[in-house]
């Protein structure tokens, strides 16, 4: 009875793998991935083979960089995976964040081996054993290559962006430091992939041992280049793992910090908006972004018109937007129940409400803040285009169906035009334009030193 | 070289008022000529050098902060605790006199510890000592001159070239360096073997002295010289870290000094020990992370001691391992400590998931510990080795007890902080006794200890780790015991196979958690309240349909949310928000932000999203309406 209920979500568990297995396999890129797994699989059973026979720590810590090539390979499978999955309800993110974690995880597995070595390597200081070099050399060229081989044939998107996005390799540092090639680093300076530098400086060091060993029975530079190596990895993964997991635990990466303050400040110049605050903006895999914001208005101010301002500011950067309007003292005047003050609040609103009914007078309407032209197509999805008398139905069917999807791809275009050419030249027609700012400078200071202190 | 510059002729004329400050300088440098030569004459250039050639700026910082309350914060406080460090260095470690005195009697009695420990430090920097003998002036005078000559001209040029292309702080903080060490080689040098030969080639008589010579005492006070140099010549400014953000309508630039930059720019270190110190203690989870730590490190210190002591390598070794354990509690009481910290821009929602980050570290960490006794116990299983096991027992059970205090502290806080945890506490207790008596059945204690799934991913990763390391002192025990009494050898790797494969067990439900939590899943625990919550949601008066619901557990402490909800025209937003926010709150979220949507918010999205001249117009309009809203303008 007990096996059985031990097995079940085991079993269970295990078909949901070969499932998505199944799933990843039917690419023909990953193919290559898997064939290349197999291989490094039975590499690195040699070499673990030999480390054990010739005893060196060295090459043991250059096993373990072939172990992490297998870890970037299944990074780079998860990678596909996640293209092709879609949000679940219980994940309702999606499945990016799948390969952000890989890539964390195998950073971090990899400096946790390192941690490893030092610590053997620091036990072998106080008594040295001996080596054999007789398969240090085979191991060694067995392992370059075919470290190199996998780094420079598998394009690996998600490895690479995280290296370059870091913009430094220690490894490089640390090379041009030492001068060892004093051209070096204006050669490979346009971003060399690190972990080739890796490889090649492990195999450069191993060399370095094989060749002591030989001539002088030097065993300790097998420890000192075990060090140097892990050192290496160190220096190597610690900056990519600090960035993957900057995005796991949900900051706000710093690169985009000025042009969200920027944005925040446009949506806080809005007519309406007395302050933005509760801002939350965080990377959801790499790249794209998500966040939430509060904006708390004036009382006369319409939520609607507000809302789709800020976000349409705001959709150029943040991708998975959620806008919350807030109102002080929204009911106070409520409960006055005057006539005049249930007027002024329901001013908007009753300017807004019967636009549908206007048959194709929106660019009548002033207080809408888009009129409708002729030339523009038609968007793809909006309340008054399908049917306007039939609307309820209609808006009951569509749950399920994202509304946000339609408006994206029809908002795309705007979106570029601004990231791209607008950026300058667009504040300042919208300055410009907003005569009734007169006071524009005073306004800016006062929105930074509101906007600094953020809790 | 006074022909050659011509001081006299060319230059402007100087006043009388002038001349008595000129005259004034003549003396003040006279005097510290004359406390230079006196210096040389006593103490040779090297110490010489490192005591005087230090610019105003420093001299006159130093002073600042040592007679006057107000230095210039901690920075500057530091940088004159090494200067001062440095001169006692200089003082009491180096052995000038005492050189002479060993030269005459190099393998003579030593007076004291101190001075056999200098002497060890000069055999180890390879600085011979040879007796000095009587020898002529001339084949002095000649290296000498050469190297005055050298030094003088070289210093002229280099101090006028900095003084006139640099600022005086950066000609301070940077010029200490290639003084001081070129000071260094050239004490090296001169008192180098090679230095001799060349003076042979000289003149045939082999001399050397033995007066000066470089020893460990003054290379590290050359570096605490540097070190204070560089710290007290620093400018007092804060250091200008802001980004650019834009430029203002009158085209200066603006820049936002992040709050990050002035937290990190100079604190105390005794102060900001003291204040983490306050921090952990303050809190019961950190407490006993930080009690246990310190628990372990001390007998691991007394383990190392003993060790060395001992000549015992097994001891050191297990040392060693037991500091490379440590980390992952270092590990632990960090995410605790940081775990607290107040949110800032970059984390918006604050420190708190920090906890669960770590307690994924800790878990890989296990994984990795898992894997290597595997590998080791499998090659040992291949090919089992003689090993003698008089030592291990006292080791393994003094580890034994250390880890079983930890296991209590911890359960003990555990079932404090949260009753849902106790399940794992149970699970822990329950592979123990599985494992004494050999059964293998564990997973079922490992199913409930997922169930229990504490909130704090931090606390259970340190609690795996201790458990992780007392099943390893039991298994120690256990297979001494079998190795003692019935000679299995084979019962060592056995043991440590099993261990691996229970650590890894006791891992994975950790590990699976807080991948959960890092992928942003709907939280486990939450998920039949928040769907019953969007059930009633659904029913709300007014509401068309809702999109987008995303809820989230971003830390032990918050439950984050987000949803789109559309609605009728004739509702207020705000009412709905609030009705909403009510519903979701007693669903257990506690960090929610709700958009609420009316028909018209898509016709101004599908609007505004036509192109940028519309923005423009649009943008008029705005103005219109605000127009409009005054009061003045009716439809």
């Amino acid at each position: 009875g007990t096996i059985h209920l031990f097995r079940k979500p085991q079993r269970s568990f295990f078909g949901k793998l070969l499932r998505e297995f199944r799933l990843v396999a039917a690419d023909r890129r990953s193919w290559k991935i898997l064939l290349f797994g197999v291989i490094n699989l039975i590499c690195t059973g040699f070499l673990l083979m030999w480390c054990s026979s010739t005893n060196s720590i060295a090459l043991t810590a250059y096993t373990y960089l072939t172990i992490f090539d297998l870890f970037s390979l299944m990074t780079c499978l998860i990678s596909y995976w996640v293209t092709m999955r879609k949000p679940s309800p219980v994940y309702s993110f999606g499945f990016e964040r799948l390969e952000v974690l890989a890539v964390f995880a195998s950073t971090v597995l990899a400096q946790l081996g390192a941690l490893f070595i030092l610590k053997e390597s620091a036990e072998r200081f106080l008594e040295q054993p001996e080596i054999h070099t007789g398969r240090l050399l085979v191991g060694t060229f067995v392992a370059l290559s075919f470290n190199l081989f996998t780094m420079l044939s598998i394009r690996n998107k998600p490895f690479f962006y995280v290296s370059s996005a870091n913009g430094y390799s220690f490894c490089l540092f640390f090379l041009s430091l030492c001068g060892i090639i004093p051209g070096l680093s204006s050669i490979f300076l346009p971003r060399m992939n690190p972990f080739v530098l890796i490889d090649l400086a492990g195999a450069f060091a191993l060399c370095i041992t094989y060749m002591l060993i030989e001539i002088n029975n030097y065993f300790a530079v097998d420890t000192a280049s075990a060090i140097a190596i892990a050192l290496m990895t160190f220096g190597t993964m610690y900056p990519m793992s600090v960035y993957s997991g900057k995005v796991l635990l949900q900051t706000t990466p710093p690169h985009v910090i000025g042009q969200l303050d920027k944005l925040i400040r446009e949506v806080s110049t809005l007519d309406g908006v007395l302050e933005v605050r509760n801002e939350h903006f965080w990377t959801l895999g790499f790249g794209s972004l998500a966040g939430s914001v509060h904006v708390r208005i004036r009382r006369d101010a319409n939520e609607q018109m507000v809302l789709a301002h800020v976000t349409n500011r705001l959709y150029t950067l943040v991708s998975t937007l959620t806008v919350q309007i807030f109102k002080d003292d929204w009911i106070r005047p409520a409960l006055l129940s005057g006539p005049v003050a249930a007027n002024v609040l329901n001013f908007s609103d009753h300017h807004v409400i019967p636009m549908p009914l206007l048959k194709g007078a929106d660019d009548l309407n002033p207080v809408t803040s888009t009129p409708a032209k002729p030339s523009s197509p038609p968007p793809e999805f909006s309340f008054n285009t399908p049917g306007k008398n039939v609307n309820p139905v209609i808006l009951l069917n569509t749950q399920t169906r994202p509304y946000g999807f339609g408006l994206n791809h029809g908002h795309t275009p705007y979106s570029n035009i601004l990231n791209q050419g607008l950026g300058v030249p667009g504040i300042g027609a919208t300055q410009g334009l907003r005569t009734g700012f007169t006071n524009i400078p005073s306004r800016y200071g006062t929105n930074n030193r509101i906007g600094q202190p953020r809790p | 070289m006074v022909l050659f510059q011509k001081p006299f002729s060319s230059g402007k004329t100087i006043t009388k008022h002038q001349w008595i400050k000129i005259f004034k300088h003549a003396v003040a440098g006279c005097i510290i000529s004359l406390l230079w030569f006196f210096g040389l004459t006593l103490c040779g250039p090297l110490r010489t050098l490192l005591l005087f050639e230090h610019s105003d700026i420093v001299v006159i910082s130093l002073l600042s902060v040592l007679f006057t309350s107000s230095g210039g914060g901690p920075a500057k406080t530091r940088g004159a605790a090494f200067f001062i460090i440095a001169v006692i260095c200089l003082l009491l470690f180096d052995n000038d006199d005492l050189m002479a005195k060993m030269a005459e009697h190099p393998e003579g009695h030593h007076d004291s510890a101190l001075t056999h420990m200098l002497y060890t430090a000069i055999a180890f920097l390879g600085v011979a000592d040879h007796k000095s003998k009587v020898e002529s002036w001339f084949s002095l005078i000649m290296p000498f001159a050469t190297v005055i000559f050298f030094v003088m001209i070289l210093d002229f040029y280099v101090d006028s070239i900095c003084s006139v292309k640099m600022e005086v702080s950066k000609c301070a903080r940077y010029g200490s360096f290639p003084i001081f060490i070129s000071a260094l080689l050239f004490g090296n040098f001169w008192t180098h073997p090679i230095t001799d030969q060349l003076r042979a080639m000289n003149k045939a008589a082999h001399q050397e002295s033995t007066e000066h010579v470089l020893s460990g005492g003054v290379v590290v006070s050359a570096i605490f010289f540097i070190l204070s140099a560089n710290i007290l010549s620093s400018p007092s400014k804060r250091g200008q870290k802001g980004t650019l953000i834009g430029y203002s309508p009158e085209g200066t630039p603006l820049y936002n000094f992040m709050g990050d930059a002035f937290q990190h720019s100079s604190q105390s270190i005794p102060r900001f020990i003291k204040e983490s110190l306050k921090q952990i203690l303050e809190e019961s989870d950190s407490r006993q992370i930080f009690y246990f730590l310190c628990l372990n490190l001390l007998f691991t210190f007394v383990e190392l001691f003993y060790g060395v002591l001992t000549n015992s390598l097994g001891l050191i070794s297990d040392g060693f391992h037991m500091l490379f354990d440590c980390s992952a509690l270092v590990m632990g009481l960090f995410a605790a400590l940081m775990s607290r910290w107040k949110a800032t821009r970059i984390f918006s929602y604050g420190y708190g998931r920090i906890e669960i980050l770590s307690g994924f570290i800790n878990g890989l960490f296990l994984i990795v510990i898992a894997f290597f006794v595997f590998m080791e116990s499998v090659a040992r299983l291949i090919d089992p080795p003689e090993l003698d096991t008089h030592m291990l027992t006292p080791v393994s059970v003094g580890g034994l007890i250390v880890n079983l205090i930890g296991i209590c502290a911890f359960s003990h806080a555990h079932s404090h902080a949260h009753g849902a945890s106790q399940g794992s506490c149970h699970s822990s207790d329950h592979s123990h006794s599985h494992h004494m008596h050999g059964h293998s059945d564990h997973g079922h204690g490992h199913s409930h200890g997922s169930a229990g799934g504490g909130m704090n991913a931090n606390m259970r990763g340190v609690f795996l780790h201790v458990l992780a390391d007392t099943l390893g002192s039991i298994g120690v025990i256990v297979s001494t015991i079998l190795i003692e009494q019935f000679g299995w050898f084979i019962a060592d790797p056995l043991c440590s196979l099993f261990i691996a494969i229970l650590i890894f067990l006791s891992v994975v439900p950790l590990i699976k958690d807080a991948c959960q939590v890092l992928l942003l899943r709907l939280p486990p625990e939450y998920e039949k309240e928040l769907h019953i919550a969007l059930e009633k949601i659904q029913k709300i008066e007014g509401l068309i349909s809702y999109r987008d619901p995303h809820f989230w557990r971003h830390s032990a402490s918050i439950v984050a949310g987000t949803i789109h909800i559309q609605v009728t025209s004739d509702v207020l937003e705000q009412r709905i928000v609030q009705q909403v926010t009510g519903i979701l709150k007693d669903a257990g979220v506690n960090n929610l932000t709700i958009q609420v949507e009316k028909e018209a918010y898509f016709q101004h999205m599908s609007g505004l999203s036509t192109g940028f001249h519309d923005v423009l117009a649009m943008t008029k309009q705005m103005e219109s309406m605000k127009y409009c809203k005054d009061g003045t303008y009716i439809m």
